[in-house]
């Protein structure tokens, strides 16, 4: 049985821009290579300009490449045939204002060569999906910025690809459509669908991520699984509930009695402010 | 994917692309802005003209003012459109960033920079048909006004039977002809050129200003070619001087359609009959450099970086 090809595959990638008034050329890419395998959701995390969005429109054909190469399920990049298992999502993106929610996604379907029955139901699915169905006759001039980004999802995933690229994608949405589209991340996952996201909210790539990628200035700083990654491993965590004081003074007693052992802290987890957010909102929305 | 069912994919994403540029530019309520202008044009030819001709031609000056009235209109709205419109799309679609979502797609560049021109072009033959109809509607009306009168002048004068209908011959000649539909093709051909020059020049301006001021200076500038051409490249003898003056000038006409040739409009103006020989030539020249000028627009279009 021959093993299925990466999802992604960019390898010693070199990206140069040319700059008008300078003459030595802006390097954006850097010898980067990545490597993600199908079903699996990977963060690319970097500050502004460190060449995360160069280095998606390298994968997707829209630069060349100034060194390597860059695959899609084993099909070059710069082929547009690589291009029927990929959806995409630039950051902020912008729609023809002139064309509804459904006759966006129409339109992109009928690119992919989608027609008749099958792209009306593939649509309304979708639509459904990404909760748009009562803004779907509604020009997307008059969409907000977080209907923007998911009717652009949903542009993404019309032709029901294996692998979805997502350039910032909850960049300037408030924090419950940034939920949506997070949730909406965990469906794809579940569905096997291959994610690659860059973002530079960290604590969105966190929570979905499998696998992610640092990139500063160019070049990939740190690159493995999250939890590798992220592992503290010369400490131990203990989360406890309902502990009493005198149990909690015992467990500090038995770390002091140990030699080699010393307790950091100890305190109480705290929720994080977008939870609390959440809570406060769309929790009170739901009770009511 | 077998050749055949290649060839359809291709034609169905170009025919998407031109439909819904069609749409896009109607959409902006480009119709208004013609069936404006087009009723001003069609008032204005119901003016009485200062008639310098005898009673036996009365009302044949205003069958000309209104193909020469319409005709024009329908230069000026067919170039402005086409040159705009064009010069309008693709730096829309890269400031809008929704030339990445489509590129994203499985879509050559070619079908895409095709599809947009087509979709133009639509644009432009719908406009030029529906002033098509409201000239030949008014000339029909027109013409048969002025033979009415013209025959019941001919008739007091006790003209014979044959030159009364040699008079309608002459009359129906200035009237809504086959030439004169041959004619709006030609102006149609010529946006056709407009269209694919600005097209190729948008590919690498990404500025609708740039792109609408070239355009109209070529189109200005192929108005001159042939005299310019003739001017600084043909020997008094009528022949070239040098090989390398032939050159220069066939790349001259290869790089700058010679809008001169479409000059036959006048002559339909005037009444004459524009042989089929002549529209099938102009037909060949419009393919010929709308197929050059957006293969050279591929060439630079499919390594533009976004």
């Amino acid at each position: 049985m021959t093993e299925s090809p990466p999802a992604v595959e960019i390898r010693h990638l070199v990206k140069d821009f040319q700059t008008s008034f300078k003459r030595q050329p802006l390097r954006a890419v850097d010898d980067v290579s990545i490597r993600i395998m199908p079903g699996e959701v990977y963060g690319l995390i970097g500050p502004n300009g460190s060449g995360k969005s160069t280095t998606m429109k390298a994968l997707l054909g829209l630069v060349a490449p100034t060194a390597g190469q860059c695959a899609i399920f084993g099909k070059d990049s710069m082929k547009v045939d690589s291009r029927n298992e990929v959806g995409f999502l630039p950051e902020n993106p912008y729609f023809y204002k002139h064309l509804s929610g459904e006759e966006t996604l129409e339109f992109y379907g009928k690119l992919c060569g989608i027609k008749g029955k099958k792209l009306k139901d593939r649509v309304g699915e979708l639509l459904e999906l990404v909760d748009l169905k009562e803004a779907s006759h509604r020009r997307i001039g008059g969409y907000s910025k977080g209907m923007l980004q998911r009717i652009g999802l949903a542009q993404a995933l019309i032709q029901e690809p294996r692998l979805v690229i997502l350039d910032e994608p909850t960049a300037g949405v408030d924090p419950v459509g940034s939920r949506e589209i997070r949730d909406l991340i965990f469906k794809l996952k579940e569905q096997g669908i291959t994610v690659f996201l860059c973002s530079h909210l960290l604590e969105q790539v966190q929570e979905v991520c499998d696998h992610v990628g640092i990139i500063f200035r160019g070049k990939m700083v740190k690159e493995g699984k999250l939890e590798d990654l992220i592992a503290i491993e010369d400490q131990t965590e203990l989360v406890m509930k309902d502990a009493s004081p005198e149990l909690v003074a015992q467990i500090e007693a038995l770390i002091k009695s140990d030699a080699s052992a010393s307790l950091v802290r100890t305190g109480k987890p705290r929720t994080t402010l977008e939870r609390l957010f959440l809570r406060e909102t769309v929790g009170r929305n739901d009770a009511k | 994917m077998n050749p055949l069912s290649n060839t359809i994919a291709h034609a169905s994403r170009i025919r998407v692309i031109a439909f819904h540029a069609f749409t896009q530019l109607v959409r902006m309520k480009v119709f208004y802005f013609l069936a404006f202008f087009a009723l001003i044009l069609i008032g204005s030819n119901f003016f009485n003209l200062p008639q310098h001709e005898g009673p036996e031609a009365a009302g044949v000056n205003i069958l000309h003012s209104i193909k020469s009235w319409s005709l024009g209109a329908m230069t000026l709205f067919s170039v402005v459109l086409s040159i705009v419109a064009t010069a309008l799309l693709l730096p829309k679609d890269v400031e809008d960033r929704t030339l990445y979502t489509i590129l994203a797609k499985p879509v050559p560049r070619l079908d895409y920079l095709a599809g947009k021109l087509l979709g133009v072009l639509l644009l432009v033959f719908v406009s030029l048909a529906m002033m098509d109809v409201l000239m030949t509607g008014i000339l029909h009306i027109r013409t048969n006004m002025v033979m009415e009168s013209q025959v019941a002048f001919a008739e007091s004068r006790g003209h014979s039977a044959e030159q009364i209908a040699l008079l309608k011959s002459d009359i129906m000649a200035q009237g809504a002809t086959a030439s004169l539909q041959g004619a709006v093709f030609s102006v149609f051909l010529r946006a056709t050129i407009i269209a694919s020059m600005a097209l190729l020049i948008s590919t690498f301006s990404t500025s609708t200003l740039f792109t609408t001021i070239i355009s109209f200076l070529i189109y200005f500038m192929g108005h001159f070619q042939a005299d310019a051409r003739a001017a600084y490249f043909t020997s008094e003898a009528g022949t070239s001087d040098s090989f390398l003056a032939r050159g220069i000038s066939l790349l001259i006409s290869l790089a700058l359609p010679d809008f001169q040739l479409f000059n036959v409009i006048d002559a339909v103006i005037e009444g004459q009959v524009l042989p089929l020989f002549i529209l099938g030539k102009l037909t060949l020249i419009g393919l010929f450099y709308a197929v050059f000028y957006v293969i050279s627009s591929w060439f630079i279009f499919a390594k533009k970086e976004f």
